[in-house]
């Protein structure tokens, strides 16, 4: 086995959660960052997010794997990929297990990671998020290929990385660049009339109305109070500090 | 009624579940608000309806267990202000999070949730509970959430919504005009319409919306540093408190250790035999020994002769031993979550297990501490016995019958004394006093 198990850090998973949260008529998709250990298990330290219409990571300004890198002192990679699966069962389809029976031709260890949500049980009204980690082997019969399962833990990060953070704030970017292609694209169409071009104004406004409030808004929100918090819990941590100096000076 | 929660609050009260190694609890703050809905039908004009629409802006997240209410479940109002203070008005509901339970309130929850329903003086307080289980080998795991009402005698459970992009619909975009020939049209909306575009041709309203747009991510980028600063600041006051308490722990324990060699010493003078010389200096290198002395030092208590030291002394020299990564420093010892070669067969949740058969085994366990690692040899096993189907390829979440949920929190079943001991250890640390030094604190259910 390539891999046995896979480290998620809490605060990529923090990430990989937004992004899944994001949007329930899509899937959304990403990559893992981190290292296999002599072990083989797959840390991932972070994520980065892709956009939907070009899935070439090299399309991000930022490098995470040589930040990471360059913070933790380790060669940093790509180890595995995540999607979304709103409102589907967390098991790969046959497409997705394919998929990453294609990565892991380029690499043994490349793990897939697959988030659901938007899940409900109508009777209950119990909500469910659920993710599952997963490879692919060559079926017995035949070409076809089957899920393998590899074990996944999320590793308490008290704290959220530089790297998370800068991939979290990636997301309104890049939900702005696809609807700013997506308008250049039939905005070169010559000949629309003046209310067609009018209507078509409107969705991209429309369309940006809508990120700036189901995305940047709370993504703000969610800073603005994670700043508080943090001012919160240090003058705490401060205090105690102090404590622990007295108390440590009394014993000697 | 209707509630929401915003997907970056709902991660973050994630986030911070999977930070912690127990249960893990907080404050919901938002708002509620009655919202009027119009509808037509035929069989009237109008049909107004009140809708009460709770949002939760924000979690403020507990520290610790009992912190604001003891063993006993009640609520110290003090404790309370202290935690919330100028937040308290914002407070409309509270949350747990625990690992391999019921969705049910529990009694101290239900005790505690009316006390602070009369303290905080919100009638119509709720209760979010999240409740996370894994597969047997740990390759998927679910975090279900309900959120209760509990001072409402019917329709007590409300669901909740993430509001999201939802489509953000590329295809809303026309790529062509509707055909139209009539000349007065094509005249009139290029005329009137001119109002609409710069002298680029581009529409005013793109440019100007684009500008809302840059400005609002700049702001979020600008926030978003200072939550980097103050989250490294965060974490360098967390080492140096940490750094102290190992200091202060260390310090006890020598001195601990001076003042017996002194009792011994004493003893000593009144003829013992030579065996007990030898214990002490052996007893204080298991002490000290890496990783294993809480379960080194539970087994050799019947050996020693002398008095053990409290269990809260052993644990944090535990944790001078263990590696200083952040990532590893929260890992539980081994032993904690069962030996290494035995990988209990009989725990897991039938449903999500990739046995293949299809068929629910009532398992009655939950697995043990699934949200934090700790059992690698145990998944290399589970690895080497993996069928790897994909049978459960089809299985529908949303069929699964309510009832399941009851066995998973059945008192484990007796099947041998071995298997319960290795149960007891591989329970997640809430449901055992648990001496560590991060969670001073045990958690019943």
């Amino acid at each position: 086995m390539a891999v046995n198990a896979v480290h998620l850090e809490s605060d990529a998973f923090l990430v990989c959660m937004n992004h899944a949260l994001s949007t329930e008529k899509e899937e959304v998709m990403g990559l893992c960052i981190g290292e296999v250990d002599t072990d083989r298990i797959a840390h991932i330290h972070s994520v980065i997010i892709l956009r939907r219409s070009d899935k070439r990571k090299d399309r991000v300004e930022i490098s995470p794997e040589q930040l990471l890198a360059e913070m933790t002192g380790r060669p940093m990679r790509v180890v595995g990929w995540y999607h979304s699966h709103p409102h589907i069962t967390v098991w790969p389809s046959h497409v997705d297990v394919r998929t990453q029976a294609m990565y892991q031709m380029m690499d043994q260890g490349f793990v897939g990671l697959i988030f659901s949500c938007f899940i409900e049980d109508k009777n209950t009204k119990t909500g469910r998020v659920l993710y599952t980690c997963f490879q692919s082997v060559q079926a017995q019969k035949g070409s076809e290929y089957e899920r393998i399962e590899i074990p996944i833990h999320v590793v308490p990060h008290e704290t959220i990385g530089k790297v998370c953070l800068e991939s979290a704030v990636e997301l309104p970017k890049i939900l702005c660049q696809e609807e700013q292609d997506a308008y250049r694209r039939i905005h070169s169409l010559a000949h629309l009339d003046p209310i067609t071009k009018i209507h078509n104004g409107s969705v991209f406004t429309k369309n940006l109305c809508s990120q700036m409030s189901a995305i940047s808004g709370p993504l703000l929100q969610w800073l603005e109070d994670k700043v508080e918090q943090n001012k919160q819990n240090i003058a705490e941590l401060q205090l105690e500090k102090e404590r622990l100096t007295l108390e440590l000076t009394d014993l000697d | 009624m209707a509630a929401s929660v915003s997907g970056y609050t709902f991660s973050s009260l994630c986030y911070h579940s999977a930070n912690s190694n127990s249960d893990h609890e907080g404050f919901l703050l938002g708002e509620v608000r009655q919202e009027e809905t119009f509808s037509i039908s035929d069989s009237q004009i109008s049909n107004t309806e009140f809708l009460q629409v709770l949002e939760i802006h924000n979690h403020e997240p507990c520290s610790q267990l009992f912190s604001f209410y003891d063993y006993a479940g009640k609520v110290n109002e003090e404790n309370l202000k202290r935690i919330l203070k100028e937040r308290r008005k914002n407070v409309i509901g509270w949350y747990r999070f625990r690992r391999n339970t019921q969705q049910q309130m529990s009694f101290r929850e239900q005790i505690i949730h009316k006390q602070l329903t009369h303290i905080l003086g919100v009638p119509d307080l709720v209760f979010l509970l999240f409740s996370f289980i894994s597969t047997a080998n740990n390759s998927t795991h679910a975090l279900e959430y309900v959120l209760f009402r509990p001072n409402r005698k019917y329709n007590q459970r409300v669901s909740l919504t993430i509001p999201n992009l939802g489509n953000t619909s590329q295809q809303e975009y026309k790529v062509s005009s509707v055909p139209n020939t009539s000349w007065n049209y094509a005249k009139v909306i290029k005329e009137q319409g001119a109002e609409f575009f710069d002298k680029d041709g581009v529409m005013k309203d793109i440019r100007t919306i684009f500008q809302v747009y840059n400005a609002l991510q700049d702001k979020v980028q600008a926030v978003c540093g200072e939550v980097e600063h103050s989250e490294r600041l965060k974490e360098t006051f967390q080492e140096e408190v940490n750094k102290l308490k190992k200091q202060i722990a260390l310090r006890k324990s020598e001195k601990e250790d001076e003042r017996r060699l002194q009792e011994m010493t004493a003893v000593e003078g009144r003829q013992v035999p030579e065996e007990h010389k030898n214990t002490c200096p052996a007893y204080n290198s298991r002490v000290v020994c890496p990783g294993n002395a809480a379960e080194e030092y539970s087994l050799e208590n019947q050996d020693t002769s002398e008095t053990p030291p409290p269990y809260s002394e052993v644990i944090p020299l535990d944790s001078t031993a263990v590696s200083t990564e952040t990532s590893t420093a929260y890992l539980p010892r081994p032993q904690a979550v069962g030996s290494s070669s035995y990988a209990p067969p009989s725990l897991g949740v039938a449903k999500y297990t990739g046995n293949g058969d299809g068929s629910s085994t009532d398992s009655s366990q939950g697995t043990p501490g699934s949200g934090v690692v700790g059992q690698q040899a145990e998944e290399e096993e589970e690895e080497e016995e993996e069928e790897g189907g994909e049978e459960e390829g089809e299985e529908e979440e949303d069929e699964e019958d309510s009832s399941e949920y009851e066995n998973l929190a059945n008192e484990p079943s007796e099947s041998s004394d071995s298997e319960f001991s290795q149960l007891a250890e591989g329970r997640p640390a809430s449901l055992r006093p648990d001496g560590d030094a991060r969670n001073s604190q045990a958690s019943q259910i």
